[in-house]
């Protein structure tokens, strides 16, 4: 404040920190009576489970709050008239702390929490509101984010600042503000306004290009109608749509004046707190409210919210100068403008919200180094608060218990948590055609995670559509039945992926009598076929519980163009009328030609029968042909095409039956996963995830098993001495002697019998070299040159093995006593042994 | 062949045997009795054999213009002809024949599957047109060039080749040789190529096959170049300014011009011309690009015209069809009523809604294609004018240039003359510093030969430019006509086909109520 600071100006540092202190001494002075009523609620709880931070203050904080009272005196000294500030209410601890350092910009790492709507909506959801006692006072406490999200239960205030935590860490500029608002509003009443989800979408109307007037576009004919009675004409039709219009006009200024809620008497003195996000940060084109409670943006001219004393964030704090006589319509939300905005801490602010040019930051540096030489400004305090954390279950679980019920106008919302439900159910809309909700007009449930990929079920109108997602065996998009009868053969629409189906179905019609099907991207061209089904002739005892099919009356075929075939030769539409064996073949029409070459085939009764070939008579055909001039088909083209044609009637009742029979399974995979009603668990969910749990455990158990198993392999060297007393449960020392004598005894001999064994070999290898080698000098001069490469392969290979022996023997030598020592050690250490040594 | 010649009566392909092979290999059982009770014709057989018969000379198969295979193996046949018709072909089986030369198969493009087995082929060749060629089989004949396996190497999409029994397998590199140069081949002498053979293959061709597919490139570029540049070129023909962005007009004055080519050895006038050329290029650059740019506006003009059009004939279409669309709807509800009526009051009463109806829909159609009639005469005369304005603006323009360059050509000669003077009267004088040529020597024997000879030499170069001028003009012209006959002839045409299709329907109709109903 200006005052502030020419005081500074004129006072010494020191002591102005003694005057401060002075100030602060009394402001608790003059709090005390306005605490009294709360300690009690305070005291009821353990301080020990708070930091320091909470049940202190630091020099720097007590410096500010010394600053904010000054701030608070030279306000209210000022205006008289007006409420007082919401600056430095109390915390859990009862100890006094500034508004803005009770904000703790935060960014949580779910995905959602870094747009202002998922903020907004996770607070609104997360927290139980709890209205202000009395409304049109300010409340004295303001409690740390933590412990409201701990409690899940808080005031507007409380709301407000922990929405606008998330949105400064999310990058908003975002602001709290206090000021006062419509009784719906404080009370989050939503039960006068049109649920948001039902809210009509705008839908953003494309205008048609104007194709651009071409230079020989034909003339159109003339229109030799009357203009003067066609302009007659649209003046009436005018005249009836205003009225129309004025009539609806009315309508619904009765219905509003209806619907206005009762008068309130408090109107304009409520309390509440909000959120304003400034436009400029994160690609925000301009300034909005967001109410706390429910999570909705509203414009600034909202007539909901009625007035504001004043704005903070973690930054700096200001007291609105304008007039809220009309609401917050007017009103400018430049902070910087010091006529309509107070700020309380100078110099602090400007550089952050501003966004400076590059050059001017440059520019500015070296201004900035002379201002800080100029003066000093107090800056923000860090905040007392712990960081807002919010486990992952926590965040999931959402509202407290994970059920949350908002009543709309005319509309009914509950919500539930992931994997709450059995069902998977996590929204519930109902729509109802009165206001006191008994009506019920429409059911919208939305799923999440379930097996059978359900996303929405709309009841509506006797009609139920459910939604899928990608995935299912059968490829399902959209289900649409009657409720009354959601059976086979009864009045459906089922919409396919047809990309993830060999046969390109994409929609499928079902009425009692007719069956349409649509399919997308065939190879052989088929888009559109359409059955007509007769009645059942009745039967006395049918065979199987559901009776003999349908019959099929007529099945129509249609067929995109195929380039590779000419038009003429291009089958457009084929009807199979069954019941009149009659086949009717349209052909494509010729790129110029208007009209349709067809064919009609009479085909004699069971020709589809195997074995006897049909006989051809010249009337089985009638055909035209749009080219008069044109070479007529041979006979027996005609007769191969009537027998191909045959073939794919064939086919077509067997697509059409395999239809009937994929609806019945469809509908009984419904019907079973209605009963099951699964829900999917990510494999990357190791919480819910019971088989990963499980795998897990088996994979430690296994390791475990592992681990025992390899003790157990280690050798016992005493068991063979053990089992020749007879594998005693304890042993004496007698025999533990005799063990340890045995087992060295054993050792030695082994020692010995291995010595003494290289040495036999050794000496074999030895004189069988001795022996080899006099008989070379014996029969020397009678060897041959191969027989002599022989010996002398043999004498260095033998020399190689004595070598090796006697190298062998000498290791031996010098290992025994070694090997002997660490026997008798380790027998001494034996657990079973040691007792008696 | 094993058989001898002399032992076996040859054979010619006659209407008898062809007839006898198609019905024998027609269809069969009751298709077959419909076969011959309405004859089968030729142009509609799609395969045929024609083997062990001892066939000389292929011979009467010009009627088969559908047919998609063909075997004649096991003859005596010696060549390869009478083929020229069989477009169509896609197999072709001529194995066990005495033919010597692959020749003849220029006009089977289709060509996919050919099999010359047995034969006393010596070299492959002539299959240039047969890019579709998948299996060649060419087994037990007399081929003994390994570079000529080269030749396979145009047919990007062969895969089996069979060569076994000829004398080149002989060679000890044939295999790899076949297999590192056709690398598109999979099957090689009845046996699938295995990775381990492709590489040996490649590793030891890998230079010579380099080499070889670099050359291949490189001509690929030029034919592509050569391809580019005639596409260029009749491009600036339809402008009519072809040649003109460059010195040909201005050499050709000089090529035929004996004594201009004399004169211009004269010392100093080769500084003049120079001058002159670039000059008289310079204005024929100046037509060259004033002509493109109004070739790309008339482009744009047929155009647009076209797609006016197409979309008037596409409006009228769209809206005939749903004329008749209705009446078919009307129609099929109109004949399933009265099937069930018997009453035949009823009966003629609906027959004649029908023929009103009828009546209605013809007037209907008619009137929408007369409409569609008006509408295109207008246009059409619209886009003559327009078309002739732009012809007349391009000849008026170009015949500006033309003046142009004749003025150069004028003071060129004027230059010229005065020249030559000063040089005569050096010659006269014998002043001469510089030898001239003798044949420009004899020029300057006196004031007329000279004057004569320039005075020739000018008229040249005037009727070439003259010429120019008049091809410029002529051509414009008759393809200005050419194309607006065309436009007329076309939309006539479309006219009549419009109104017989009309005619025939309605007909149709009536017929068909009567055949359908009248006893």
């Amino acid at each position: 404040m200006d005052i502030i600071i020419e005081d500074g100006q004129e006072e010494s540092p020191d002591a102005d920190v003694e005057d401060l202190k002075e100030e602060l001494e009394a402001i608790q002075i003059t709090a005390e009576p306005i605490i009294e009523p709360i300690i009690p609620t305070i005291t009821k709880e353990d301080f020990s489970e708070y930091p320091e931070s909470y049940k202190d203050n630091t020099n720097k904080e007590k410096l500010i709050l010394a600053y904010v009272e000054n701030y608070r005196r030279q306000y209210v000294h000022l205006f008289r008239d007006r409420k007082p500030l919401f600056l430095n209410p109390l915390n859990e601890c009862g100890i006094e702390k500034f508004v803005c350092t009770t904000l703790r910009p935060t960014l949580l790492s779910y995905k959602a929490l870094y747009h202002w709507q998922g903020c907004a909506e996770f607070v609104a959801d997360y927290l139980t509101m709890k209205q202000l006692e009395p409304p049109q006072e300010l409340p004295m406490c303001l409690f740390s984010p933590s412990t409201i999200l701990k409690r899940q239960l808080g005031n507007c205030f409380d709301f407000s600042n922990i929405l606008c935590s998330l949105l400064l860490g999310a990058g908003y500029d975002a602001y709290v503000v206090s000021g006062y608002a419509t009784k719906e509003i404080c009370l989050a009443d939503e039960s006068r306004q049109i649920c948001p989800l039902l809210q009509p979408k705008k839908e953003v109307v494309k205008e048609a290009e104007k194709p651009e007037p071409r230079k020989y576009t034909v003339k159109p004919p003339r229109d030799l109608r009357s203009k003067f009675i066609i302009k007659m004409e649209a003046r009436r039709k005018k005249e009836a749509e205003e009225e129309e219009k004025k009539k609806q006009q009315e309508d619904e200024e009765k219905i509003a004046e209806l619907e206005k809620p009762p008068p309130d008497a408090l109107y304009g003195l409520r309390i509440h707190a909000w959120v304003l996000v400034r436009g400029g940060k994160r690609e925000v084109p301009e300034d909005f409210f967001i109410e706390p409670f429910t999570g909705q943006s509203y414009p600034p001219s909202s007539t909901s919210f009625l007035g504001i004393e004043s704005v903070w964030n973690s930054i700096n704090y200001w007291a609105n100068m304008q007039n809220c006589a009309s609401g917050c319509k007017d009103m400018s939300f430049d902070l910087m403008d010091t006529e309509k905005w107070e700020y309380m801490l100078a110099g602090s602010d400007q550089s952050q919200i501003e966004i400076p040019d590059v050059e001017e930051e440059l520019y500015d540096l070296d201004d900035d180094e002379k201002e800080n030489d100029d003066e000093k400004h107090l800056d923000m305090p860090a905040t007392w608060v712990l960081p807002i954390c919010v486990t992952k279950n926590q965040y999931e679980m959402r509202c407290p218990q994970g059920k949350k019920t908002t009543l709309y106008k005319k509309a009914k919302l509950e919500k539930y948590a992931n994997y709450l439900l059995k069902d998977g159910l996590v929204t519930r809309l109902s729509v109802y055609d009165n206001n006191e909700l008994t009506d019920l007009k429409k059911v919208q449930e939305w799923f999440e995670n379930r097996e059978d990929k359900l996303t929405t079920r709309v009841h509506q109108d006797g009609l139920i559509t459910e939604d899928f997602v990608e995935g299912r065996p059968r490829s399902l998009q959209q289900h649409v039945y009657k409720a009354s009868n959601p059976g086979p053969e009864a009045e459906r629409t089922m919409t396919f992926f047809h990309k993830a189906r060999v046969n390109g179905l994409c929609k499928r019609e079902e009425t009692p009598t007719e069956m349409t099907e649509h399919f997308v991207n065939r190879d052989d061209f088929l888009y559109l076929r359409h059955v007509l089904f007769g009645k059942r002739q009745k039967k006395v005892a049918p065979a199987t519980a559901e009776g003999p099919p349908r019959p099929i009356l007529k099945i129509t075929e249609k067929f995109h163009r195929n380039d590779a075939l000419p038009a003429s030769k291009d089958v457009e539409e084929q009807i199979f009328i069954i019941h009149e064996d009659k086949i009717q073949i349209t052909y494509h029409r010729e790129d110029p030609n208007i009209t349709a070459s067809t064919r009609d085939f009479y085909k004699p009764p069971n020709a589809e029968e195997k074995g006897g070939s049909l006989q051809w008579s010249n009337d089985m055909t009638n055909t035209f042909q749009v080219n008069p001039h044109g070479s007529p088909a041979k006979n027996l083209a005609i007769y191969e095409n009537l027998l191909q044609l045959i073939q794919t009637e064939q086919k077509s009742i067997q697509a059409v039956r395999s239809s009937e029979e994929e609806v019945k399974d469809i509908l009984m995979d419904r019907q079973k996963e209605e009963l099951a009603s699964e829900l999917a668990i990510s494999v990357y969910d190791t919480e819910r995830n019971d088989k990963a749990k499980k795998h897990r455990k088996e994979l430690e158990r296994l390791a475990m098993e592992e681990k025992l198993r390899r003790q157990e392999m280690e050798m016992d060297y005493l068991a063979p001495f053990l089992a020749q007393i007879g594998n005693p449960d304890k042993i004496s020392k007698t025999q533990a002697f005799k063990l340890k004598e045995d087992c060295l005894a054993d050792l030695k001999q082994r020692l010995i019998d291995k010595a003494n064994l290289i040495q036999l070999r050794f000496e074999k290898e030895t004189s069988e070299l001795h022996k080899r080698q006099q008989d070379y000098q014996q029969k020397q001069v009678a060897m041959t040159k191969e027989d002599e490469e022989q010996y002398f392969n043999y004498c260095s290979e033998a020399m190689f093995r004595i070598h090796i022996l006697e190298l062998r023997l000498n290791r031996h030598k010098q290992m025994a006593p070694h090997k002997y020592m660490q026997l008798e050690q380790k027998l001494r250490q034996d657990p079973r042994l040691s007792v008696y040594f | 062949m094993s058989r001898l010649y002399d032992t076996v009566e040859p054979s010619v392909i006659d209407d008898e045997m062809l007839r006898k092979a198609v019905e024998e290999q027609g269809p069969k059982e009751e298709a077959g009795k419909i076969a011959k009770q309405e004859g089968v014709d030729y142009c509609d057989v799609l395969s045929l054999r024609l083997d062990f018969r001892n066939i000389l000379k292929v011979d009467n198969l010009w009627q088969f213009t559908k047919l998609t295979k063909l075997q004649m193996d096991n003859n005596i046949i010696e060549k390869i002809e009478g083929m020229d018709a069989l477009v169509n072909l896609r197999w072709l089986d001529m194995s066990f024949n005495n033919i010597e030369m692959i020749e003849g198969l220029d006009k089977l493009t289709k060509l996919e599957d050919l099999t010359l087995f047995n034969n006393r082929i010596t070299r492959l060749e002539n299959m240039d047109s047969l890019p579709n060629l998948h299996v060649l089989s060419v087994g037990n004949n007399k081929i003994d060039q390994l570079d000529n396996l080269i030749y396979l190497r145009r047919f990007p999409n062969l895969r089996t080749l069979n060569l076994t029994g000829n004398p080149v397998c002989d060679d000890q590199g044939y295999k790899l040789f076949a297999v590192a140069y056709l690398s598109h081949l999979v099957y090689l002498d009845f046996r699938l190529i295995d990775e381990d053979t492709r590489q040996k293959a490649h590793s030891l061709y890998e230079n010579k096959l380099g080499e070889l597919m670099h050359n291949e490139k490189q001509a690929e570029v030029a034919i592509e170049a050569e391809k580019k540049a005639a596409q260029e070129l009749l491009k600036h023909k339809d402008a009519y300014v072809e040649h003109l962005n460059s010195p040909v007009l201005f050499e050709s004055m000089y090529k035929e011009d004996p004594e201009g080519m004399k004169l211009s050895m004269l010392p100093g006038l080769q500084d003049m011309l120079k001058d002159f050329q670039d000059k008289f290029v310079e204005v024929c650059m100046k037509i060259f690009e004033f002509g493109m740019k109004e070739y790309e506006k008339r482009c744009k003009e047929m155009r647009e015209f076209n797609t006016c059009i197409q979309d008037a004939e596409a409006a009228n279409k769209r809206q005939a069809v749903a004329v008749i669309d209705a009446f078919e709807e009307y129609k099929k509800k109109l004949f399933a009523e009265l099937l069930v009526t018997s009453d035949a009051e009823i009966q003629e009463r609906k027959m004649n809604e029908y023929h009103e109806g009828v009546n209605e829909t013809w007037d209907k159609i008619m009137g929408l294609e007369m409409q569609l009639v008006d509408q295109l005469e207008e246009t059409i005369k619209d886009f003559e004018r327009n078309m002739t304005d732009l012809m007349s603006q391009l000849v008026e323009y170009i015949q500006g240039l033309i003046t142009q360059v004749r003025d150069l050509e004028n003071s060129h000669n004027e230059k010229l003359l005065e020249m030559c003077m000063t040089v005569l009267e050096k010659v006269v004088k014998n002043e001469m510093d510089e030898e001239l040529p003798d044949d420009l020597r004899m020029l300057f024997v006196d004031k007329d030969t000279i004057v004569n000879a320039i005075g020739a030499s000018h008229d040249v170069h005037l009727m070439k430019i003259d010429n120019r001028e008049d091809e410029i003009v002529t051509r414009s012209g008759a393809w200005l006509s050419g194309h607006m006959q065309k436009i007329h002839a076309d939309e006539c045409a479309r006219n009549r086909a419009r109104v017989v299709e009309i005619t025939n329907y309605i007909d149709h109709l009536r017929d068909e109520i009567d055949t359908q109903f009248m006893p």
